[in-house]
């Protein structure tokens, strides 16, 4: 890449702002403001840094509703929500999918919308980290927050992650680099570890790289369950690493003082999903007999994790919640929501602040062609290709302020720094709006039934 | 500004006898996941750009198979999976080695290929899974095309998708 030089040319500095990209939630970011826009982030990475100055050119600015033709023609605030209250007060099987990059704020009318029409209320997670939610049910959640492994752990290990390209401040600011209290020399005081088929980024810096074979996750955290409880392994290869070299790093892995390991998608998206994590966990609870070990799923976005908490306290279930019999129920497999598309149930689907379009696998997003899509979104993705209704709403943590839940469980208030374009309102107003309007359309119903 | 044209991506290294190795098609394993050229990008929200096309509709190759096959960087090559087939660059890999193996970093050209098979555990299936891989003259569509071209939601007769006009690099909408 070419050389950038600095940005000289702004107003003014907002200080301490929180990051609103990945689950690292930084909250340590500069924005400089010129003109009423980001012109530059001081401290953010890279993925922050180009989240924060977005691309204008595909800000969503206006509400849309698709025409007969088939393009999208700009209508005016009321119109746009009357025909989203219209489609939703009228389904039977609606989706609101979405969330994780909104506040736990406008969750809440989502809540409560959710439950007036019978909807199904499902995030990200159900694309990315619902197997390790359903393993932490099976098997536990030995968790730590972020600061307690910067000031002990002197063992990090990532597996199935590349957190140099997904989460690129969580080495350097969480686990690896920084000082910390017990590990005076930051990188010198810690073993890095990486596990993934990939020679990865990530794999590149780490003093180990455990390259085992794909799909090997399951078979290779046996072998070191196994070497842990003095076991004898049979074979000379397990999921292609050597059996001398999983008996000496469980001999390792037993004799640090604070491990932490750090999971991502690579698990929980190939085959075995959730008993990849039941493993991992049940590795943990071994190794915790002779040390402390601890374990963080790598959550993607920077508030997926909000929602599954916000879901659990509220309704018991973290995601993929069905209320079409009036009453929260949670069924792996059948509430969720690209088993839902795929067996053509759903009948309306809102996304808000998520990209089904892009994120979807293809058999999902065919049904999402064959039914009425409502997106409330900043910028114009893939799920604007197909959707009916368009409505633009803000950034949070940048032109909105919101609360959001960083991957460890740690809740965070992120402020505002700069207003909204004048076109645009906030995801909390537009549900609040979705919801008095849909309760109207129910309430002259019920009227008229009564009659 | 952090804009980027491309991924950064080595030159394909010459083998000593591409020619006796040389296939038609090739059978690899497909994985797909996040990339920070793909994350940049569609999180400062340019997905419309020929930008994004760049740095998702790539297959990242180890420069071993792209010999076998006769493509060098950003040539066009056809995936295909027991759930679709889409035309992507191929790009010699920053991981390299890894023969037998591609990477697409996720989006909707990845995910036209992807499985959606949840196992009943509601995590669709993006990585491992088995593919083709062959040399083709199509295209690599912009994303606004390729959401026409795959899903066809306003298309009315899908004979003429081809011939239609490109959507393009901005957003189309009819203003009041």
């Amino acid at each position: 890449m070419a050389y950038e030089p600095p940005v000289t040319d702004y107003d003014e500095i907002v200080e301490n702002c929180t990051c609103a990209f990945c689950g690292c939630n930084c909250d340590d970011l500069d924005y400089l403001v010129k003109d009423g826009h980001v012109v530059g982030v001081r401290h953010a990475c890279r993925l922050g840094a180009s989240k924060i100055m977005e691309d204008m050119d595909q800000r969503l600015m206006v509400p849309m509703i698709r025409d007969e033709t088939g393009e999208l023609q700009e209508v005016d605030w009321d119109t746009a929500l009357d025909k989203a209250a219209e489609l939703i007060a009228g389904a039977i099987r609606p989706i609101f999918y979405g969330w994780s990059e909104t506040s736990i704020e406008t969750m809440k009318h989502g809540i409560r919308l959710g439950e007036l029409v019978g909807a199904v209320l499902d995030n990200q997670a159900t694309i990315c980290h619902g197997p390790s939610l359903q393993a932490v049910q099976n098997a536990g959640y030995p968790i730590a927050t972020l600061g307690e492994v910067k000031n002990r752990a002197d063992m990090i290990v990532y597996t199935g992650s590349n957190p140099m390209n997904s989460h690129p401040r969580h080495l350097g600011r969480y686990s690896t680099f920084p000082r910390g209290w017990f590990r005076q020399r930051g990188r010198f005081d810690r073993t890095l570890i990486t596990m993934d088929p990939k020679y990865s980024d990530t794999a590149k810096m780490s003093d180990i790289w455990i390259g085992f074979e794909q799909n090997g996750d399951y078979g290779f955290y046996n072998a070191i369950r196994a070497a842990l409880k003095g076991k004898k392994i049979d074979q000379d290869y397990v999921s292609g690493i050597p059996k001398e070299d999983i008996m000496e790093l469980a001999e390792a892995m037993k004799n640090v003082q604070f491990g932490a390991l750090y999971f991502g998608l690579g698990l929980t998206h190939t085959l075995s999903k959730q008993r990849n994590i039941d493993m991992a966990i049940e590795m943990l609870t071994d190794l915790n007999e002779y040390t402390k070990w601890v374990l963080t799923p790598m959550r993607g976005h920077f508030n997926v994790n909000g929602f599954n908490i916000f879901m659990a306290f509220e309704m018991g279930f973290p995601y993929g919640v069905d209320f079409c019999r009036g009453y929260q129920r949670y069924m792996n497999g059948e509430t969720n929501t690209i088993d839902l598309l795929t067996r053509k149930e759903c009948d309306v689907f809102m996304v808000i602040a998520a990209d089904p379009g892009a994120h979807y696998p293809g058999g999902a997003v065919k049904h999402l062609a064959e039914i009425p899509v409502i997106q409330v979104d900043i910028h114009w993705g893939p799920s604007t290709e197909i959707a009916d209704v368009v409505l633009p709403g803000s950034f949070v943590g940048v032109e909105a302020a919101g609360t959001s839940y960083r991957m460890d469980g740690v809740p965070i208030y992120m402020k505002k720094a700069i207003d909204k374009p004048e076109t645009c309102r906030d995801d909390e107003w537009i549900m609040r709006e979705l919801l008095e309007r849909v309760q109207k359309i129910k309430d002259q119903e019920a009227a008229v039934a009564s009659k | 500004m952090t804009y980027i044209e491309k991924p950064v991506v080595p030159k394909v290294v010459k083998l000593e006898e591409p020619a006796a190795k040389e296939r038609k098609i090739l059978n690899m394993m497909l994985n797909t996941g996040s990339d920070i050229y793909q994350g940049a990008c569609k999180k400062r929200g340019s997905t419309l750009k020929d930008e994004y096309r760049k740095v998702c509709g790539v297959a990242y190759m180890d420069p071993r198979d792209m010999a076998k096959l006769g493509v060098t960087n950003w040539d066009t090559v056809k995936v295909t999976t027991d759930w679709g087939e889409v035309a992507v660059s191929s790009v010699h890999s920053r991981d390299a080695p890894h023969e037998g193996t591609i990477f697409i970093p996720k989006g909707p050209w990845a995910n036209v290929i992807t499985s959606h098979e949840t196992y009943c555990c509601c995590d669709p299936t993006y990585k491992g899974i088995y593919c083709t891989v062959e040399k083709t003259d199509e295209p690599v569509l912009l994303m606004a095309d390729l959401m026409r071209a795959v899903y066809k939601k306003y298309v009315d007769d899908e004979e003429t998708i081809p011939e239609l006009k490109s959507l393009g690099e901005m957003p189309v909408y009819k203003k009041k």
